[in-house]
């Protein structure tokens, strides 16, 4: 079972979220992962700057991918010039293969103060994701954590 | 120096090694390690139960729970590495499983045709066509930047051949074929079971792979 966290209104108003993050930051790709609520596999559920739809239907287990990770340890993660700066294989970052990004950072959202969720931003392009940004995503995830706790 | 069949055999041998090492690693963790990890968990169920004190109820409760997930990641991981359907079921039920996991992760909708019926072939063939279209579909992923890939396999009387396709972004084969490993290894499992393998690509329109066996 998928995550059901959110009635319709709330959706529209999830990605009009990710849409602001994307103006704000000036960067290619925002999404959201969340984890499922009956399961430990992460799920992305809203995008903006989607180049495609294939991130609906990506799935990840717990503790793989950028998603799992980032929510197994909740801790961000950030990702430059890849694939050539990564741990592991390319094929171990679905998200980044599937938008075709170059640089990615992802900081974890909290339900009830654990992580359940993962907000990435990402660039297609060589424009690393500057420190600055990353800062303002965090606040962002914080701003979309209590829209989602209610 | 070396001559030819020695090579070929020194490929076939480090080949069949890994594959016979993967297998036995898969079948460790799947009948070994999961087996007593299951049983300490029919413990911690048991423990439960007999516990009065709600705190240490709940503790118990939440290693069960994590042992459960160990459980199943150690489950998923053995069939990741070496697919028991593989073995047991054939090279089609295998790949029908796989896609369905290659879906989930890449996002990548592939479409999968069979064309007359499945024979029984040799756990090595069975193996080698497996981990090519794993192969051909890992590059997928990677490379072609698309939606959507598309598999037929067609079994003829003595032969199989096996195409893998999409409409992706398509490369130079002669200049990959110089830089990546992975293609020439295709090719090379495929001469190690007397297959062929044929890689056509075009740039901005996508690439074709090829594999035919011979069936005795």
């Amino acid at each position: 079972m998928e995550y059901k966290g959110c009635s319709p209104g709330e959706s529209v108003l999830v990605d009009q979220a990710c849409e602001k993050v994307l103006t704000e930051l000036e960067c290619d790709f925002v999404g959201l992962a969340l984890q499922n609520t009956d399961g430990p596999d992460v799920k992305w559920h809203y995008a903006a700057g989607n180049s495609n739809e294939k991130y609906k239907r990506i799935t990840v287990r717990y503790g793989k991918g950028i998603a799992g990770k980032v929510i197994s340890t909740g801790r961000p993660m950030y990702v430059d010039n890849f694939p050539e700066n990564i741990a592991g294989k390319a094929l171990e970052y679905p998200i980044m293969l599937a938008e075709g990004l170059k640089h990615a950072y992802a900081v974890p959202i909290h339900f009830n103060g654990v992580p359940k969720g993962v907000l990435l931003i990402g660039n297609r392009s060589e424009q690393p994701i500057s420190e600055s940004r990353q800062s303002t995503a965090r606040d962002a995830a914080r701003t979309l954590e209590k829209k989602l706790n209610g | 120096m070396e001559t030819q069949p020695a090579k070929k055999n020194i490929s076939s041998y480090i080949i069949q090694s890994q594959e016979d090492e993967i297998k036995r690693i898969a079948q460790e963790l799947h009948e070994g390690v999961g087996q007593t990890l299951y049983s300490l968990y029919t413990g911690m169920q048991f423990i439960q139960t007999a516990v009065d004190q709600p705190e240490m109820k709940g503790y118990i409760g939440d290693m069960a729970q994590m042992m459960e997930k160990t459980i199943q990641e150690i489950r998923l991981l053995a069939v990741e590495l070496h697919p028991p359907a593989l073995g047991t079921l054939g090279l089609l039920p295998a790949l029908k499983s796989y896609l369905k996991l290659y879906t989930s992760t890449y996002g990548i909708i592939v479409d999968l045709q069979n064309e007359g019926k499945e024979v029984q072939i040799r756990e090595q063939e069975r193996i080698t066509l497996f981990r090519v279209c794993q192969e051909a579909l890992a590059n997928i992923a990677r490379y072609a930047d698309t939606m959507s890939a598309g598999i037929i396999l067609r079994w003829k009387p003595g032969k199989l051949s096996i195409t893998i396709k999409d409409k992706g972004k398509g490369f130079d084969v002669d200049a990959a074929m110089k830089n990546s490993a992975g293609i020439a290894a295709m090719m090379e499992r495929m001469l190690l079971i007397n297959g062929k393998c044929i890689i056509s690509s075009k740039i901005g329109e996508g690439t074709s792979i090829d594999i035919t066996l011979p069936l005795y």
